[in-house]
């Protein structure tokens, strides 16, 4: 063996293809690259949309600002909006804390399945469950009809239009983002420390009330802040329950600025949006603050073991958060497919009424139709691939050079996402009808733009899912292909791409899914040729076509659920193989 | 010839010097422990040599030539440097065949054989680690010992000039540790492979390497066999972190002379025979416990008195404290004779 060392470093020597590796200009050259797309994409729109609030004929000021701010339908949307975000907090709070102290603690019994209905509002988008609560109570809904059918007379037991519907549906939307949140937090709270408080004479109250609360507060803030301010980027629900009432919210009273087309509409919109964003910001900077805090090591292992046991509750447990889920999520939709398959809307539900004709009008014969689910097919790839890639390559360089420019820049492509979706919408317009002074893309009124909205929007989704694979790979993993002589491409491929697979592949489902079917920024970008699967079904709710639109919502929660149970199959496989 | 030649290497994060102008040679076949407290820079050195760090100034030579400089850097995978993480770093996704195989196929010139047949050479390697016939496993379904073998196969299947270990064993049990340092030893001797081995584990080094160097600070503060590292430390931290030593308080009278203090007093005289100049400043006299002897006091005995202030029972051998005046010693004795906590006891030193 000792003789081929002589034969390498001969060889060595005479090869003096020395390659040295990338030196300190690179890595500079590495930080442009980053920073100036971030820059623009990220941080350049938000930048027109203030300056466009505060330009004014006369040069800049607060005109805009006044005239807004004396308006009384800016306060009635000002008060509706913070009423609905903060009364479905409450209700997303009590919902999802209960039911992650059950799922986290207790022996309640089919938890994957409670876990996977309590995710489904965060996966079906929120117009779509809109539309669907509205057929089981709305004035013709499902349950007012049941109602008046028990009573013999025309009866309404609740109507889901108005300010109170807005908020029911908001709560019920949003729950999960807090359940999911102090699931993961309960999980992590150590055992012992709630031993610790038994074995020193504590009751099982006090034990939850002194150690189990206090420790998992944070987390608890942070979902309900995120409810928060979920509530207030939402348009879907209070355009779908508000906008024929009357109601306003900021969301949809920018939206109605801005499609109202007025002389100063923009800027007007742009003062809103400006309102909207800083409320916005506001809540994400408590919720950054709070999850910071959480005392609880977000590191530690996760302790998914039964601490507390029901006992003879446990079937009475079980009803009542089996009743709760197939109330606020199987029955809704259920209704609304019900709807969907009858001839006319308002028939009864009996085998002679029944009918496949609105599902193919909507998939085969209108033309607008099969052109948006084209369109948001299109969307959602392009901007899926786009992000993936951009996603991964960014969560790569931050954590692999960390510094505060690239922590800072994090920040930045955050943002578009932290604020609420018609902000962005609008700071889209105004940036890319004219991005530079004198160059006129022409990519407003196209597909392109709402594209371009997308990625920026969407961007963090993988790049947080994408940061959570690769933290987990080690550092040691890549270095050790490194010195066994793999080459960059060589290192990609055989080893990071496959062990990375899983974190980009969620970021990908997720980004995919929340395109597929957005609704906020298309609904102020699309023009005609460019509409997306949520214009045209507000389109058609707007317009009265119910039947049509809760056709394609019927076969957009079947997609979505096909696309689901897919990526779960894969990801359980992929994730056998590498599992540690 | 050399395999690996540290010149003048510094090293700074930022504003902490981790390594100062230091100077290393690793001859051909040898095996060099570094061994020192975590943060005395010895992975930095490891990293060094790997190339995953360049230097600030200084070079690094590997095989003849110069791989790292302030100015240049070769790249880790075209320095052709086996290496065994402290994590063991096996690709979770790749079975333990394509983890061996993976340098045969990406290594630079790794012989036309081992190329033209990796089945064969893989499986030879597997058969040297003890882990014959496990191709199709992957690393998830291996125990922490079969890991480490085949992070080690997958260092040596290319016939590297030189193996860096990065605490290789830290993650193990210590019955595993002990079973993994024969087989290191016996691929070093099967391989004649240098190696660099970093560890913060004493006995580790003392019991596989050829030289040691001991780190402190980014500085190299002794380098030598291990008996000598052992039996002539050249500093009070060598005594103290390489196995342990008890400093007899007293002063120097010459260079082989020392008068241990005595109730307060230099009354007694030890002589010496080698060199103790680097214990002159601090006025000590590094004892190991192995070199003070106990025997039962007798009233009016000229000499150390001691009382056994604790005794813990280790099997083949005893530790004891002996407070001697104010001072705690550490005294190991083979269980022939025992004392009992409170005896009074003869304390002889033999260095």
């Amino acid at each position: 063996m000792a003789s081929n060392w002589q034969t390498v470093v001969s060889e060595r020597q005479m090869g003096e293809r020395r390659k040295f590796a990338a030196s300190l200009s690179m890595d500079k050259a590495a930080t442009w690259f980053v920073l100036v797309p971030v820059a623009f994409f990220f941080v350049y729109p938000l930048w027109k949309l203030i300056v466009l609030s505060i330009q004014t004929e006369a040069g800049l000021g607060l005109h805009y600002f006044q005239e807004v701010l004396v308006n009384a339908r800016t306060w009635d949307a000002v008060g509706h909006t913070v009423l609905a975000a903060g009364i479905s907090t409450v209700i997303s709070v009590v919902v999802g804390v209960a039911l992650a102290w059950l799922c986290a603690y207790t022996d309640i019994r089919w938890k994957g399945a409670i876990h996977a209905f309590a995710l489904l509002p965060l996966l079906i988008p929120s117009y779509v469950m809109t539309l669907a609560w509205t057929q089981l109570a709305g004035p013709q809904g499902v349950l007012n009809r049941a109602a008046s059918w028990v009573m013999g007379s025309p009866v309404e037991l609740w109507n889901v239009y108005g300010l109170d519907g807005i908020i029911v549906v908001m709560g019920l939307t949003h729950y999960p983002l807090v359940y999911m949140l102090t699931l993961s937090v309960l999980y992590r709270i150590p055992k012992e420390l709630e031993w610790a408080a038994h074995s020193s004479g504590a009751s099982a109250r006090a034990v939850f009330a002194k150690v189990t609360l206090p420790l998992a507060l944070p987390g608890i803030a942070g979902g309900g802040l995120l409810a928060f301010i979920s509530g207030l980027d939402n348009f879907g629900i209070p355009a779908f329950l508000g906008i024929p009432e009357n109601i306003s919210v900021l969301s949809t009273l920018i939206y109605e600025e801005v499609i109202g087309f007025g002389p100063s509409a923009f800027a007007r919109a742009a003062v809103l949006s400006v309102l909207l964003g800083v409320i916005a910001l506001a809540g994400t900077g408590m919720q950054w603050v709070l999850l910071r805090k959480s005392r609880v090591d977000q590191t530690s292992a996760e302790d998914k073991s039964i601490r507390r046991s029901l006992g003879k509750h446990r079937l009475t447990a079980e009803v009542l958060v089996g009743g709760f889920l197939l109330v606020t999520s199987l029955l809704p939709l259920l209704s609304m497919a019900a709807t969907a398959f009858v001839k006319a809307y308002g028939l009864p539900f009996v085998p002679e009424n029944l009918t496949w004709k609105h599902f193919a009008f909507v998939m085969f014969d209108h033309a607008g139709t099969k052109g948006a689910i084209g369109n948001s097919l299109m969307l959602a790839s392009m901007t899926g691939v786009l992000c993936v890639v951009a996603g991964t390559l960014f969560a790569y360089w931050r954590i692999h050079k960390p510094s505060a420019l690239g922590k800072a820049m994090e920040g930045a492509v955050a943002l578009p996402y932290a604020l609420p979706g018609m902000v962005l919408g609008l700071a889209m317009i105004l940036t890319w009808i004219e991005p530079i002074p004198g160059w006129q893309p022409g990519i407003y009124g196209t597909v392109w733009l709402i594209m371009i909205a997308y990625v920026t929007r969407f961007l963090i989704l993988q790049v947080k899912s994408s940061t959570v694979s690769i933290m987990q790979v080690g550092k040691e993993v890549e270095e050790a292909a490194r010195i066994n002589g793999g080459r960059f491409w060589t290192r990609w491929r055989r080893i990071l791409l496959p062990l990375y697979a899983p974190g980009m592949a969620t970021g990908l489902f997720l980004v995919f899914l929340t395109a597929f079917t957005e609704l906020t920024i298309s609904s102020l970008l699309w023009s005609s040729g460019s509409e997306t699967i949520g214009v045209v079904i507000f389109s058609f709710e707007q317009a009265g076509s119910t039947t049509y639109s809760t056709a394609l919502s019927t076969l957009i929660v079947g997609a979505i659920l096909l696309v689901l149970a897919a990526g779960s199959l894969w990801k359980r496989y992929w994730q056998r193989r590498i599992e540690q | 010839m050399n395999s690996a030649r540290v010149i003048g290497v510094s090293k700074k994060f930022g504003n902490v010097t981790a390594l100062h102008h230091l100077d290393l040679q690793i001859g051909q076949g040898e095996f060099v422990a570094l061994l020192g407290p975590s943060g005395c820079g010895k992975t930095t050195l490891l990293r060094l040599l790997a190339g995953f760090e360049s230097p600030t100034s200084g070079e690094i030579w590997i095989n003849n030539e110069c791989v790292a400089s302030a100015a240049k850097r070769k790249p880790p995978e075209e320095r052709r440097i086996g290496m065994v993480f402290q994590s063991f770093a096996l690709w979770p996704h790749l079975t333990v065949y394509e983890n061996v195989a993976f340098p045969l196929q990406h290594q630079q010139q790794v012989p036309e054989a081992y190329k033209q047949n990796p089945k064969a050479r893989v499986a030879q390697m597997l058969e040297m680690v003890g882990l014959g016939g496990m191709e199709e496993r992957f690393p998830s379904q291996l125990s922490g010992g079969q890991k480490q073998r085949v992070a080690l196969a997958r260092a040596i299947v290319f016939n590297p000039t030189l193996l860096l270990m990065d605490e290789p064993l830290s993650s193990l049990d210590a019955e595993l540790r002990m079973q993994m340092r024969k087989e290191i030893q016996f691929i070093h001797r099967e391989l004649g492979t240098s190696i660099v081995y970093v560890t913060h584990d004493q006995s580790e080094a003392l019991a596989m390497a050829d030289r040691i160097v001991v780190m402190k600070g980014g500085r190299v503060e002794q380098a030598g066999t291990p008996h000598d590292i052992y039996y002539a430390p050249e500093s009070p931290f060598v005594a103290k972190f390489v196995g342990r030593a008890n400093f007899l308080k007293g002063n120097w009278a010459a260079a082989n002379t020392f008068l241990l203090e005595k109730q307060g007093a230099s009354s007694l005289p030890i002589t010496v025979s080698r060199d103790f100049s680097a214990f002159f400043d601090q006025q000590v006299l590094p004892v190991r416990p192995d070199q003070l002897k106990l025997s039962v006091w007798h009233q009016g005995s000229d000499g150390i008195m001691g009382k056994v202030a604790h005794v813990q029972f280790q099997g083949r051998e005893l530790i004891y404290s002996i407070r001697v005046g104010e001072e705690e010693w550490e005294v190991v004795t083979d269980i022939s004779e025992r004392f009992a906590y409170d005896d009074s006891v003869l304390v002889s030193i033999c260095v």
